[in-house]
């Protein structure tokens, strides 16, 4: 099954960020490098989009413009009501703080830090008061209630992703962005992982976009999204293993 | 492999540039040290062939008496009659012989004031016609009435050729004219040389027919030794003299000023020390950081087929590179610093005639110390990188840190034998109160074993040391503090040898305050105790006879009371021994001493008073008779005392010290006074200002005066220790850069990481700001703290020496702390700036 790239609505109703026309190109002339090629989409709010694409595809460079890490060579990007492209430096830092959260695929956490004093990191740098509440919601929802006062390299991988995971709602951001959040775990906790960030979407209402290659992990999400070429290639709504599967195959060179 | 290694130099160029900086600082210290030991060495040359330009010398022989010679030293020579050189004057071979008539001397300048030489001696000497060492640049040789100068002496005084001035010799102030300029063919090393009518000079300096030396120069052809064994022949028979090659002259000088020296030497190879061994340890860490940061390559090399033995060779030659590099820069360096003190030296009045040179001694031993060092510091990261499995390497886990339990214990034991140690030379007594025998080598072991020791402790000081430390800075800079302590305490063994390096410099810095503290209020409170007369006259040398003539006239003087020194030879001490003739009053009225036994009025009944320490020696005691009298008459012991004020061992009544030191060999040194009933001290120190005028180096001083002096030499003295420990916290300074600017490279990712999820430039910049303090204070306060240990000890020791009080400076001690902060600060701010920079992105995707 192939489908067929949507065109988002100019204005995007619900849309916790969204992004027009954006290019982002390596180099210059006969050897530039188009990461992304004017690409138009919108990750609605409250909802848990993956973002799935061979290696090349553009979707790590995408989901950094996104969140303020990379600068897009043309294009609007905006979070919430706020576009990033006009932004500088010192304001990308302060939208990164308060508006966005991050999950990486490694070294997620500071190693000098103890698993609670990571989860606050973001509200420390801001100075921002601890929501007592919110926080131990959170840290209820990744089960980590007896490890808070760990430091990274008593937890497992699992856990450490899990802290990572707190860390990056505990602002209660707009959108939190994940790069390969599981791609160093086994496949028991990868599963732990994904549940809670499903969980923090439809219990919690966060809005959370994930970057991935793995179709396991894509099928947690409300909806897909393929990148090929630097172009939006397809985008499924409620995916399955299965139509996922079958989405990558159409995604291939010949196709 | 050897291009992979050079390769990795290249490529991780700031790094190595900063290590290749530490060993240069380190090799600059050695390397300038040495040459300007050559320098110091050629202008002393200089000096001595200029001072012993003969080919021959009579001289007397050393009957082991000892006397005062004309520059107040003491010698051990006879002198012998200046007639020698006229008998002298037709053996075959001799051009010519000349007497040496010199001695000490005023010069006043053209701004009327002394001509001052900041400690080279200020000298008149005979000059005669015929002394073919002798140059006459400009005028004529002087004649009754005139002196001639030598260029450095005319340069310092400001005069010129036709000038008037005063020269004052012992008793007499001359009113002279400058006829011409002197060359005596060497550096005069700051020295003022005045050349005097020889018939002059023999009146002032031989009153009694004799010199110490008979120079004589041969003729063209005549060698050293020929002229020698003629002149011996001449002279067989003659008894008490020598004859001897100026060869055998100019050794013996030599023999002196290498001592001197050589001890300048010491001093400056012990900074050396310092900072060559804060090199190694910037090395150290520097290799430990570059092999953990590559273990991944190592790795790789490992796994496509090289040995341990390869890896291990490879960064040993980046080691020797950097050892090389160093090295040169550092010798380059190492000149500019001897230049530089060469021309400080110059500043002070002492001209170094000697240039600058590189000398092969100084490029091997510099060489030597750059690459061993480096190479060495090299080896343990080294063997660690080689014997990593790459399996282990490949997977990023970063060796873990070895436990740092077995070093604590021997850092802990190593600290507390040594603070024992200082405890003990500190705090032990004999049944006297004195300290006890050996004390000061309890302490100096204990020192160095309580410094070695806490630098094997610090790393398991660090981490509750630097928790203790940050808790102000954690509290209030949130989150930034809690982070930059993680950063100091996760490395201890990093963060202790970086610091290690300001913890030495401090160490001294703080001990050296301390002591000159506590010398400064021992001194005060010795002389507000002691010093019971109101005012004491003296001047650099001798008193002259006129200037005590003048104050007992003087009405407004109720109490004169003068001391002369003297050296004499006792039958049974082992060196000269150094004698005071003093008044009836001295020590009833003027100062005060302390009376182990006996009374110090027996003064007035023609006995003597021992020091303690001096009675103890010989084991003489209160009764005992000694030899001091006229012709060897027996003298009774009438008191064992301790006099703080005077160097000296035995205090004679002034009556049987003229009778038993020759006259001309007794100097007349201080003159205690106080007002009469009635008269204000202004008023006296008025009269005595008046009577000393016209001789222009001699000072009227109260108790606070002669407070000031001393503290001000005492401070002058810690100068030169702060100046040289200033470059050891510059070295201190580029450790603390090293290790934060190579700790940011490592922690590319997690800087990263903390900046993606919004830390901002600022706030990382303070981060490693606060971690750079922390880790300068930690250092500062363990160097202290040391110092202050050890420091506490050493008015204990050295209470005989008159350190009396302990005085902790705690506002300097609190001062260098602050400093230290400000060093963290400003050695902080490239890596922060570095580390601000560096892009976020390209940081997350690091490995």
């Amino acid at each position: 099954m192939s489908l067929p790239a949507t065109t988002a609505p100019a204005d995007a109703p619900g849309a916790a960020a969204w992004a027009r026309a954006l290019v982002k190109t390596y180099g210059s002339g006969p050897t530039a490098v188009h990461a992304l090629d004017g690409v138009d989409i919108d990750f609605a709010a409250g909802k848990f989009t993956a973002i799935m694409g061979p290696s090349g595809s553009g979707k790590s460079t995408l989901m950094h413009c996104m969140a303020g890490l990379d600068t897009a060579t043309s294009g609007t990007v905006m979070v919430g009501a706020k576009e990033i492209g006009r932004m500088k430096q010192r304001e990308l830092t302060r939208l990164r703080r308060t508006d966005l959260g991050f999950i990486f695929q490694s070294f997620n956490l500071i190693p000098t830090l103890t698993a609670a004093e990571n989860i606050t990191l973001p509200l420390d740098i801001a100075r921002r008061p601890v929501d007592r509440a919110w926080f131990d919601e959170v840290v209820a929802a990744v089960g980590l209630g007896d490890r808070l006062k760990h430091k990274p390299d008593e937890l497992s991988g699992g856990q450490q992703q899990r802290v990572a995971c707190a860390r990056a709602l505990v602002s209660r951001p707009a959108v939190v962005f994940a790069d390969e959040p599981t791609g160093n775990l086994d496949s028991h906790s990868a599963g732990e992982v994904l549940a809670f960030l499903r969980r923090s979407v439809e219990d919690l209402g966060q809005t959370v976009v994930m970057v991935t290659h793995d179709p396991r992990s894509a099928s947690y999400a409300h909806r897909v999204v393929f990148l090929a070429d630097g172009r939006i290639a397809g985008d499924i709504a409620d995916p399955t293993h299965e139509t996922i599967l079958e989405a990558l195959a159409g995604l291939a060179p010949d196709a | 492999m050897l291009r992979v290694a050079l390769r990795g130099i290249r490529s991780h160029f700031v790094r190595f540039a900063l290590a290749v900086l530490a060993v240069a600082l380190g090799v600059a210290f050695v390397a300038g040290t040495y040459s300007l030991r050559a320098i110091l060495a050629s202008t002393f040359d200089g000096i001595v062939d200029g001072a012993a330009a003969g080919q021959a010398y009579l001289r007397g022989t050393d009957d082991g008496t000892a006397s005062m010679d004309e520059f107040g030293g003491t010698s051990t020579r006879e002198r012998i009659p200046a007639t020698l050189a006229d008998d002298v004057a037709d053996v075959p071979g001799v051009a010519s012989a000349i007497p040496d008539y010199s001695g000490a001397l005023v010069l006043v300048g053209a701004d009327g004031a002394a001509v001052s030489t900041s400690g080279a001696p200020s000298a008149g000497i005979g000059l005669f016609p015929d002394d073919p060492s002798l140059t006459l640049i400009d005028g004529e040789l002087p004649e009754r009435g005139e002196i001639a100068l030598e260029t450095g002496a005319l340069e310092a005084s400001g005069l010129q050729v036709g000038d008037q001035t005063t020269v004052v010799i012992r008793d007499a102030i001359e009113q002279v004219t400058v006829s011409g300029e002197l060359d005596f063919g060497t550096s005069a090393a700051g020295a003022i040389l005045v050349g005097l009518d020889p018939e002059v000079a023999a009146e002032l300096y031989a009153p009694e027919g004799t010199v110490s030396t008979i120079a004589v120069f041969a003729e063209d052809g005549v060698s050293e030794t020929e002229l020698r064994d003629a002149l011996a022949e001449r002279l067989a028979g003659t008894p008490g003299l020598e004859v001897i090659t100026g060869e055998v002259l100019r050794e013996e000088f030599g023999e002196q000023i290498d001592m001197v020296l050589g001890f300048i030497q010491v001093f400056l190879l012990t900074f050396a020390a310092v900072s060559v061994f804060v090199g190694a340890f910037l090395i150290t860490n520097t290799f430990a950081m570059s092999v953990r940061e590559r273990m991944r390559e190592f790795a790789m090399l490992r796994a496509v087929g090289a040995s341990p033995g390869q890896v291990f060779v490879s960064i040993l030659v980046q080691a020797l590179v950097i050892g090389l590099l160093g090295s040169v820069v550092g010798i380059a360096a190492g000149l500019g610093l001897a230049a530089g003190l060469a021309a400080l030296l110059g500043n002070f009045g002492m001209e170094l005639s000697g240039s600058v040179e590189l000398s092969t001694d100084t490029v091997v031993v510099s060489l030597l110390i750059g690459i061993v060092v480096s190479v060495v510091a090299a080896a343990i990261p080294a063997r660690r990188a080689a014997l990593t499995p790459p399996v282990v390497a490949m997977r990023g886990d970063a060796p873990s840190e070895r436990g740092l339990r077995l070093r604590g214990i021997v850092g802990a034991v190593l600290a507390v034998v040594g603070g024992a140690l200082v405890a003990y030379a500190g705090l032990a007594k004999t049944v006297e109160g004195d300290a006890v025998d050996g004390a000061g080598t309890f302490l100096g072991i204990g020192a160095a074993l309580l410094v070695v020791g806490v630098l094997v402790l610090a790393p398991s000081l660090a981490r509750p040391a630097v928790t203790a430390l940050a808790a102000p800075v954690v509290a209030g800079a949130k989150p930034l503090g809690a982070l930059a302590r993680g950063n100091v305490v996760r490395n201890p063994r990093r963060t202790a040898s970086t610091a290690g390096a300001l913890m030495i410099g401090m160490t001294l810095v703080s001990a050296a305050s301390i002591v000159a503290a506590s010398a400064t209020t021992s001194i005060e409170s010795m002389i507000s105790s002691d010093l019971k007369a109101d005012f004491l006259v003296q001047g650099p040398a001798v008193l002259p006879g006129p200037v005590l003539e003048g104050i007992e006239e003087l009405d407004s003087a109720r109490l004169v009371d003068p001391i002369s020194f003297g050296i004499t030879t006792l039958p049974d001490a082992k060196d000269p021994t150094t004698v005071v003739g003093v008044s009836d009053t001295l020590f009833t009225e003027s100062i005060a001493a302390k009376v182990h036994e006996g009374d110090v009025a027996s003064i007035a009944d023609g006995e003597v008073l021992v020091t303690r320490d001096f009675a103890e020696d010989q084991g003489w005691v209160l009764g005992d008779t000694i030899p001091l009298g006229p012709d060897g008459d027996e003298v009774r012991i009438g008191g064992i005392v301790t006099v703080q004020a005077l160097f000296a061992q035995v205090f004679i009544p002034q009556a049987l010290f003229d009778d038993v030191i020759p006259a001309g060999q007794g100097q007349l040194a201080a003159v205690f006074v106080t007002a009469a009933d009635g008269v204000t001290p202004d008023a006296l120190r008025a009269d005595l200002a008046e009577v000393v005028k016209p001789y222009y180096v001699l000072s009227v001083l109260d108790a606070d005066d002669l407070v000031d002096r001393l503290a001000g030499q005492i401070n002058g003295m810690l100068a030169v220790i702060y100046a040289l420990l200033g470059l050891s916290v510059v070295i201190a300074v580029l450790g603390i850069v090293n290790t934060l600017a190579l700790s940011i490279i490592e922690r590319t990712r997690e800087i990263a990481l903390l900046r993606a999820v919004g830390l901002g430039r600022l706030q990382l910049a303070g981060m490693v700001a606060i971690e750079s303090v922390l880790t300068a204070v930690f250092g500062t306060i363990l160097g202290v703290g040391v110092g202050v240990g050890i420091a506490t000890a050493l008015p204990a020791v050295l209470a005989d020496s008159g350190l009396t009080d302990l005085v902790i400076p705690w506002g300097t001690l609190l001062g260098m702390v602050v400093l230290a902060a400000i060093i963290g600060l400003f050695a902080s701010l490239w890596p922060a700036w570095r580390a601000t920079r560096q892009p976020v992105l390209q940081g997350l995707a690091a490995e």
